[in-house]
């Protein structure tokens, strides 16, 4: 298999950028809550190497009007992307700001960045209000993906109801050219959101999810148990992008769980690969 | 009564490691101008360890090999719940599931110490220290003091 992607990445402990920028200490702690040491860059790429992943995308989290802080810039995010070929950016802006379109534009035509992140619970916005339909349109017209955090986060202050799900499913409805991934799958709501992702051929689900026991037996439960892995290996396959939620999850335990479920070699190939790339290409699922 | 502390970072690379650390604590030493007195040797970590054994490749490799099976990352065959640190720590913000490779930090010790005679180490001929990563790759820290007489 060729290297893989890790779809989902918070790089909130790299500790070049923490050095060169001590507010993201606070954003690390507080903000995103997160307790573990911050780390040379060249920690991450060498676990990335322990488990095949060759890129993975950083996630930042603009949550200025909602929590006061920024979970890295963009600007933050491509200069980090600068010091390793093996980082994909992706964007972030506030939803509450009237210039988020814009800001995602210049992220994106200017920064170089591909795709963008938003955390409902986390940006405290309801996702399928029509007030943000414009900051979707513009994705659509640049042809980039957003990856929405779902279901349960530990983020402090972050409810849950915001990560429902169902409150996607306008989007995925209203924008059909527009990719979205629903991140951790959006556990509790597995059913839910396979529900949604074998409807709308734009919705994607990443595997980075972790609320109790370990990678390999709760991705077991999640992907296995509450759907059976059929489901994923047969119909959604093609919907499918492994993200480990590194640092709160490691990427080689993640990788390592996910392969460990029993896969087809194939559809592992997509699952770490050949989907992503097609998400950061703009593609359809089908 | 000469005391200093120095701190000094390994870089692990891989999940399993022993780095071979003689020469750092060497060099720690010979740049206080200990004499006479004592070295002790730590890490401040609680997934990784410290031992002293012979410094052949074979062993590096037995060594970690043992502790997986004494103390494996996923839960031992038979146990009735697993282990109980896989659970969000709320502390954290994430989970615990390296019980095992804190049982291996345990079992392995966390420390080590020599004496120092006229400057030098005092150690048996094969003996090296090792700092061994149970959880990598990560930074680790680790600890030297020396306690003695200096240079008069």
């Amino acid at each position: 298999m060729k290297g893989g992607i890790d779809f989902h990445v918070h790089p909130v402990l790299i500790r070049e950028m923490i050095r060169k920028y001590p507010e993201l200490a606070a954003a690390c702690r507080e903000t995103y809550y997160c307790g573990n040491a911050f780390q040379p860059l060249e920690v991450m790429l060498a676990e990335f190497d322990l488990v095949a992943i060759d890129r993975a995308v950083l996630l930042p989290v603009d949550a200025t009007t909602s929590r006061g802080a920024k979970i890295y810039s963009n600007e933050q995010i491509a200069e980090l992307c600068g010091m390793s070929d093996r980082f994909i950016g992706f964007a972030s802006v506030d939803p509450h700001q009237e210039s988020a379109p814009q800001q995602l534009r210049q992220a994106i035509a200017g920064l170089g960045l591909r795709g963008l992140k938003l955390d409902p619970a986390m940006q405290d916005f309801e996702p399928s209000d029509k007030r943000y339909y414009p900051l979707y349109e513009t994705a659509a017209e640049l042809r980039i993906p957003i990856l929405f955090h779902a279901g349960l986060s530990f983020a402090p202050r972050s409810k849950l109801r915001q990560g429902h799900p169902t409150l996607f499913e306008d989007i995925a409805a209203d924008f059909p050219g527009l990719n979205i991934v629903l991140a951790h799958l959006a556990w509790p709501w597995v059913v839910e959101a396979v529900a949604l992702a074998i409807k709308y051929p734009n919705v994607y689900l990443d595997t980075s999810a972790l609320y109790f026991d370990n990678p390999y037996d709760f991705l077991s439960y999640a992907m296995t148990k509450q759907v059976p892995l059929t489901v994923f290996e047969r119909t959604l396959r093609k919907q499918i992008v492994f993200g480990s939620n590194n640092p709160r999850s490691e990427t080689k335990t993640m990788a390592r769980a996910i392969r460990g479920l029993g896969f087809s070699e194939d559809c592992l190939e997509l699952v770490f690969r050949v989907n992503a790339e097609r998400l950061l290409a703009g593609e359809r699922a089908c | 009564m000469l005391i200093k502390l120095i701190r000094f970072e390994v870089i692990s690379k891989k999940e399993f490691q022993m780095i071979d650390i003689t020469g750092e604590v060497e060099n720690a030493i010979a740049s206080t101008g200990l004499q006479d007195g004592i070295v002790f040797v730590s890490t401040t970590h609680t997934t990784s360890s410290l031992v002293v054994t012979e410094g052949v490749e074979c062993l590096e490799r037995d060594v970690p090999e043992h502790l997986e099976r004494l103390s494996p990352k996923n839960p031992p065959a038979g146990s009735n719940w697993g282990w109980y640190h896989n659970r969000l720590l709320d502390f954290d913000g994430r989970l615990g599931y390296n019980a095992g490779d804190h049982i291996k930090s345990i079992l392995g010790g966390i420390q080590c110490f020599f004496p120092v005679e006229n400057g030098a180490m005092v150690r048996g001929t094969r003996q090296r220290i090792y700092f061994c990563e149970y959880d990598g790759p990560l930074a680790r820290t680790v600890l030297i003091q020396v306690m003695g007489e200096g240079k008069q």
